[in-house]
C-alpha cells in the first residue's frame, strides 16, 4: 500500500494519490488510513447536513454525485466507494481535497484556504476566494527563488516555543493550463489533477523540508472601483473576522462544535502573525510587479 | 415593518443590465427604514447571487475547479433546497441564470425553494448599450450574448470566474424561460414601468412576494434609491459593482437612450431576433416609435 505524508500527517493510501509525494513508512504506523469499503448513502441520525453531506458525532459522510461517496471518520480514517464508472483518479482529487480538509478539522487543526512559500526557515500564507490567484502567485514566488510549502490546504500549527509554523504539504501545486504556460512551467508539469479539467500538478523546483514559522497572512484580493492597489495591514477584528472566512470550507468548524478552539487558534496565532490585504488586478502581465511587492513588503516586516 | 412567517427565497431575476442592482438597493433601503440612505457599497443585504462560486462551495464543501459546470448545475438543485430549508423568513436572492433543468430534469434552482419570483424586463436595445459599458466590450458584441441562444456568462475558460457558469440562453430565452416556466409564480416587471412610477411598481413587487410595506415606508426607500442619489454615492466613493472601465454604474438609467447610441443597423440586429417577444412585452419594434405600450394595455404577458 503506497504512503504519504500530507499536511504533516502521515498517510497509508489503497487508492494512488497523484500530486502526494510518497513516504517510507512501516505498515500500520499511519495517522490517517484512506481505503475502499462500503460507504453508506445516507447517516442515520445526522446533526447537521448540507446539499452534498451529513455530519453525525465525528463522522462525516460526502457525496459526490456520479463520482463517489466518503465517509470522514474520527480524524482518522477515509472511506471511499466509487460510484459506477467513476475511476480512482477522479475520486483521489476529493480526497486530496475536501476528505482531507474535514479530516484536519476532524483533528483540530487551524487549516486556512491558501498556499504556502517559504524562506530560511520563515513562511507566509497567501488566501483568498477561488480563483484569486493563489496558486499562480505561489508558483511564481517560487520561481523567484522561494520554497513551495503547501497548495489549498494550509494547516497551522505550533512549535515547541508556541509559536505558529504551517506543515509542509506534500501534496504538489495545483494550476491551471494558462498559468502553467503564462509561467513558462510546461517542463514542470505532471498529471491533470482531475482526468479531462485543465487543472495539472506541478512539481515544485524547491520544497521546504521542515515546518517553517508562518509570520504574515496574505489576503489576495482584486482591485476594483473602491479598492485600491497596495498592500494594507488589517486591524485585529478585521483579522480575525476574515481568519474565519479563509478558513478551509469556512462554518465547518462551528458545526462541528469547535468555535472555542477556533478563538483560542485565532488569538495565538495572530499574537505572532500579521494579517495584511494584497490588492492587485488580476492580470498576469503584473505578476511580476507583485512578487516584488510582495518580497519587499514582507523583507520589510 | 415585519417579515412574512412563510419561509422561502424570492427570486430576483433578470437578464443583466435591467434594474436589478437598483431593486436590490431598494430592499436594502426598505430594511434600512429611516437610517437610509444605505451605503451602496455596504448594502448589508439579506440578497446574495445564487451563482455565488464562494457560497457553493461553502454549502457543498467542494472545490468547484474539479466540478464540471453541468455537474455543477446538478447539484445547484441541492444546494438551493438546503438553504431554502434553512431559511428563517423571506430572502432575495438576485439571479441571473435563465430558469433552466439539470439533465435529471430538476430545476437549476430548485424544487419548491420559491415562494414567488419577481421577473425585471427592459427593452433589450436599452440593455445592449448598458451590457457594452458593463463588460468593456463592443455593442456588437454585447449583441452577439443577446442573440445567442446557447450564450452563457463565466463559462469555463483557463480558470476560475467568481461565478458559477450562468447560462443566459440569449435576451428571448432568458425572458420565456422565466416567464413560461410553471414551478414558481413569477411576478413580471418592466424596468421601464419601475422608472416611471417607482410606487406602483415596487410596491406590487412586494405584495407579490407577500412582503408588507406601507406606502409611506416604499416612498423613503425609493426617495434613498433615487438614481440622483445613487450616482452621488458612486461619483464620491466609486460602487465596487462596477465592472466597466470607463463608464459609472449608474449612468442615465433612462429608457430609450439606445436612440441616441445603437445604429439603424444594431437595432435592427436586435429587432429581427427578438422582435416578436418585444411587441409581446410592449417594445415596440418599430424603431420610430416613440412611446412604450403602458403594461395595463398588455394581454398575455403576465
Amino acid at each position: 500500500m503506497p504512503n504519504y505524508r500530507i499536511c504533516g500527517l502521515s498517510v497509508s493510501s489503497e487508492l494512488t494519490l497523484p500530486g502526494a509525494v510518497p513516504l517510507a513508512l512501516p505498515a500500520g504506523d499511519a495517522d490517517v488510513a484512506v481505503r475502499y469499503g462500503r460507504v453508506p448513502e445516507a447517516l442515520p441520525q445526522p446533526s447537521a447536513s448540507g446539499p452534498t453531506w451529513q455530519m453525525e458525532g465525528e463522522t462525516l459522510l460526502l457525496r459526490v454525485p456520479r463520482l463517489a461517496r466518503f465517509l470522514i471518520a474520527m480524524g482518522r480514517d477515509i472511506t471511499v466507494e466509487l460510484e459506477p464508472g467513476a475511476t480512482e483518479h477522479d475520486a483521489s482529487a476529493f480526497v486530496l481535497g475536501t476528505s482531507f480538509g474535514i479530516l484536519l478539522h476532524q483533528r483540530g487543526a487551524l487549516v486556512l484556504h491558501g498556499a504556502a512559500v517559504a524562506k530560511d526557515g520563515r513562511a507566509i500564507a497567501i488566501c483568498g476566494v477561488s480563483g484569486a490567484g493563489k496558486s499562480t502567485l505561489a508558483a511564481a514566488l517560487c520561481r523567484d527563488g522561494l520554497e513551495f510549502v503547501t497548495d489549498d490546504l494550509c494547516v497551522v500549527g505550533l512549535d515547541a516555543q508556541g509559536r505558529p509554523i504551517v506543515y509542509p504539504d506534500g501534496r504538489q501545486l495545483k494550476l491551471w493550463r494558462e498559468s502553467i504556460d503564462r509561467l513558462d512551467l510546461a517542463a514542470a508539469q505532471g498529471q491533470p489533477v482531475r482526468a479531462t479539467f485543465e487543472k495539472y500538478f506541478i512539481e515544485p523546483s524547491t520544497s521546504a523540508a521542515t515546518a517553517p514559522h508562518l509570520t504574515a497572512i496574505y489576503i489576495l484580493r482584486e482591485a476594483g472601483p473602491t479598492l485600491k492597489e497596495g498592500i494594507e495591514s488589517l486591524t485585529l477584528p478585521d483579522a480575525i473576522r476574515r481568519l474565519d472566512y479563509e478558513a478551509y470550507r469556512p462554518g465547518l468548524r462551528a458545526k462541528i462544535g469547535q468555535k472555542p478552539q477556533m478563538l483560542a487558534q485565532a488569538a495565538t496565532l495572530l499574537g505572532h502573525t500579521k494579517m495584511f490585504q494584497l490588492v492587485r488586478p488580476v492580470d498576469f502581465k503584473i505578476l511580476a510587479t507583485t512578487v516584488t511587492a510582495l518580497r519587499a513588503h514582507w523583507d520589510s516586516l | 415593518m415585519t417579515m412574512s412567517a412563510e419561509p422561502g427565497i424570492v427570486w430576483l431575476a433578470s437578464f443583466l443590465k435591467s434594474g436589478n442592482t437598483w431593486f436590490r438597493i431598494f430592499l436594502a433601503n426598505l430594511a434600512a427604514g429611516e437610517r437610509g440612505p444605505v451605503d451602496i457599497n455596504n448594502l448589508d443585504e439579506r440578497v446574495n447571487i445564487a451563482s455565488s462560486r464562494h457560497e457553493f462551495e461553502a454549502a457543498t464543501m467542494l472545490d468547484s475547479g474539479l466540478l464540471s459546470d453541468d455537474d455543477i448545475d446538478d447539484l445547484r438543485a441541492r444546494v438551493y433546497q438546503c438553504a431554502a430549508g434553512n431559511a428563517g423568513d423571506l430572502r432575495w436572492v438576485k439571479v441571473h441564470d435563465a430558469y433552466t433543468y439539470t439533465a435529471a430534469g430538476e430545476p437549476l434552482l430548485g424544487r419548491d425553494t420559491a415562494r414567488a419570483a419577481v421577473y425585471l424586463v427592459r427593452d433589450p436595445r436599452d440593455v445592449a448599450v448598458s451590457l457594452a459599458h458593463h463588460l468593456n466590450t463592443t455593442i456588437d458584441a454585447a449583441i452577439k450574448l443577446m442573440n445567442a441562444a446557447d450564450g452563457a456568462l463565466g463559462q469555463r475558460g483557463k480558470g476560475l470566474a467568481s461565478q458559477l457558469r450562468q447560462k443566459l440562453l440569449g435576451w428571448s430565452g432568458h425572458v420565456t424561460s422565466w416567464l413560461d416556466q410553471t414551478d414558481v409564480a413569477v411576478h413580471m416587471v418592466r424596468y421601464e414601468d419601475l422608472r416611471a412610477d417607482p410606487a406602483a411598481g415596487f410596491g406590487a413587487a412586494l405584495r407579490f412576494a407577500q412582503m408588507p410595506a406601507t406606502a409611506a415606508e416604499i416612498d423613503r426607500a425609493i426617495r434613498h434609491a433615487d438614481f440622483a442619489e445613487l450616482q452621488r454615492q458612486e461619483s464620491e466613493k466609486g460602487f465596487a459593482e462596477r465592472t466597466s472601465r470607463t463608464a459609472p454604474f449608474f449612468r442615465s438609467g433612462r429608457a430609450g437612450g439606445w436612440r441616441e447610441v445603437l445604429t439603424a443597423e444594431q437595432a435592427a440586429a436586435i429587432e429581427e431576433c427578438h422582435g416578436p417577444l418585444m411587441n409581446r412585452l410592449g417594445y415596440p419594434t418599430d424603431a420610430r416609435s416613440n412611446c412604450y405600450v403602458p403594461a395595463t394595455a398588455l394581454n398575455g404577458a403576465h
